[in-house]
């Protein structure tokens, strides 16, 4: 048996910081990648979504402190520059870690599934 | 055997020099455990000195046990001598478990069994300097080593970092508070904050960043154990700070008159970027910079890298370091908020060698 060993540099400010990537879907096999790009500037969290010159920035997040339960709102665009709204709602998780995790439902348009993002 | 037959080796867990892993998230404090067996093996290495033992079980089973008796470095103030112990001596320990099913310990006190005579080793205090004037560089600064021709270095002394408007609050020597209701008055906390600081306390540190050697930023450069020295290089325009603890990194203070640099251009770094000016007989060191790898002080509170540090040194006699830190890091806290303590001058000694990585974890995987 052994201690679990953390990497030497855990970000250790403010949870959501960072770079955290996965994916979402409707079912388990169809999953689309995501990259989430968060940054928490002292009043509120910010960012942005894929990264890239198809970026979506991230409208809203709110965090309830007592369950570390966060909600993100965004505005896309489909492939045929139609306006999709993203809402997704998930619960942090292993807090002191690295690698920790954000799990929860991912709504795009009509399209609802679950997503999980890892901080990289 | 001999009624009386043991020597007695008691060791002190008033104030264990938990370099780098918090007591509370290796150890639990509530169970008790007596083990009797043969030294096989001896590990004297920072951080932690550790002997193992076979001990056999109700059934018969033998296991081998690692028991932690303490940082060497303290032992051997404490009297202790690496060859106090020797493989094959039959001993029976006093000791506090790991949390969980590890078979490691730390030791309450240690028995040699079949020994002659029976001795406590007490607790050595540190050699106290004698009252005598401040030491001064030739233009009357004041000087924060040790007079010209003499040996000496600064004891870290302090576990707490709290608001020091917040009144007293109890806490242990990893920062633990003694009652979680506190949290509140340690620091004026945004609700990230305080919601982070309260899971690192109810985890009992068992993330702490310095369980891993990572190097201990800000004022928690200060509450590692085994002390440091400032080495003040007026030539250079430059003031390090060696430690003793944390990784025996240093840290520079630029007192040649530079300004301090633009917080968005300024590289992230553990000791941030520090600049030094004299007040009369206090250094004031004004740091900006750091990174968020570590945690500044004991216990766990978190920050941003708009943390911003202004510490203040002062010399108030020979033996004696005051030292005070305004945290301001609003994207943390809800204002600027500061804290103090003394730390003691160690006359006539000099830090001795002491490496964070030797045994930290490699003990623990069994």
């Amino acid at each position: 048996m052994s201690l679990s060993i953390l990497p030497l540099l855990a970000q250790q400010g403010h949870p959501l910081t960072g770079t955290w990537t996965g994916d979402w879907g409707t079912t388990p096999t169809q999953r689309t990648a995501i990259t989430l790009v968060m940054n928490w500037d002292g009043k509120n969290v910010g960012g942005i979504i894929n990264p890239g010159p198809d970026s979506t920035p991230i409208a809203s997040v709110f965090v309830d402190y007592a369950t570390w339960t966060v909600r993100i709102e965004a505005d896309a665009k489909d492939a045929s520059g139609k306006a999709v709204h993203i809402s997704a709602e998930g619960k942090l998780d292993d807090l002191g870690s690295y690698h920790r995790t954000l799990k929860g439902t991912w709504q795009q348009g009509t399209a609802r599934g679950d997503f999980r993002l890892t901080r990289d | 055997m001999r009624p009386g037959a043991f020597a007695s080796i008691t060791i002190l867990l008033a104030l264990p020099a938990f370099a780098e892993r918090p007591f509370a998230a290796t150890y639990d404090a509530a169970r008790h455990v007596t083990l009797k067996g043969a030294v096989t093996r001896i590990d004297w290495a920072n951080p932690r000195a550790f002997l193992f033992m076979d001990v056999r079980d109700a059934s018969g089973l033998i296991t081998n046990w690692a028991v932690d008796f303490g940082n060497p470095l303290e032992l051997e103030r404490s009297g202790w001598k690496r060859s106090s112990l020797k493989i094959g001596d039959l001993v029976t320990v006093e000791a506090v478990p790991a949390i969980g099913d590890h078979r490691v310990a730390f030791a309450n006190s240690v028995m040699l069994v079949g020994g002659r005579k029976l001795f406590v080793v007490q607790g050595k205090a540190r050699a106290t300097a004698v009252a005598q004037p401040v030491p001064r560089w030739p233009d009357g600064q004041v000087r924060l080593g040790p007079p010209p021709g003499k040996k000496g270095y600064w004891a870290t002394t302090s576990s707490q970092l709290v608001d020091s408007a917040g009144g007293p609050i109890s806490m242990d020597g990893d920062g633990l508070l003694a009652n979680i209701s506190d949290a509140a008055r340690v620091a004026p906390f945004l609700p990230w904050a305080k919601a982070v600081y309260e899971y690192r306390q109810r985890t009992r540190l068992k993330d702490d960043p310095l369980a891993r050697c990572v190097p201990p930023g800000g004022p928690r450069q200060f509450q590692t154990p085994n002390g440091f020295q400032f080495v003040e290089q007026r030539d250079l325009g430059r003031i390090l700070i060696l430690l003793g603890g944390g990784d025996r990194n240093w840290r520079v203070i630029y007192t040649d008159g530079r300004p301090q640099g633009e917080p968005d251009e300024v590289v992230r770094s553990y000791y941030g970027n520090s600049v030094g000016r004299w007040e009369k007989d206090t250094l004031v060191a004004d740091s900006i910079g750091f990174n968020e790898h570590f945690w500044f002080a004991k216990g766990g509170l978190p920050h941003t890298e708009a943390l911003h540090l202004v510490e203040r040194f002062t010399r108030s006699d020979f033996g004696t370091l005051k030292y005070e830190v305004t945290v301001n890091d609003p994207r943390t806290y809800t204002r600027p908020w500061k804290a103090l303590w003394t730390m003691d001058w160690v006359p006539d000694q000099e830090i001795q060698e002491y490496f964070c990585e030797e045994n930290a974890e490699s003990t623990f995987v069994r």
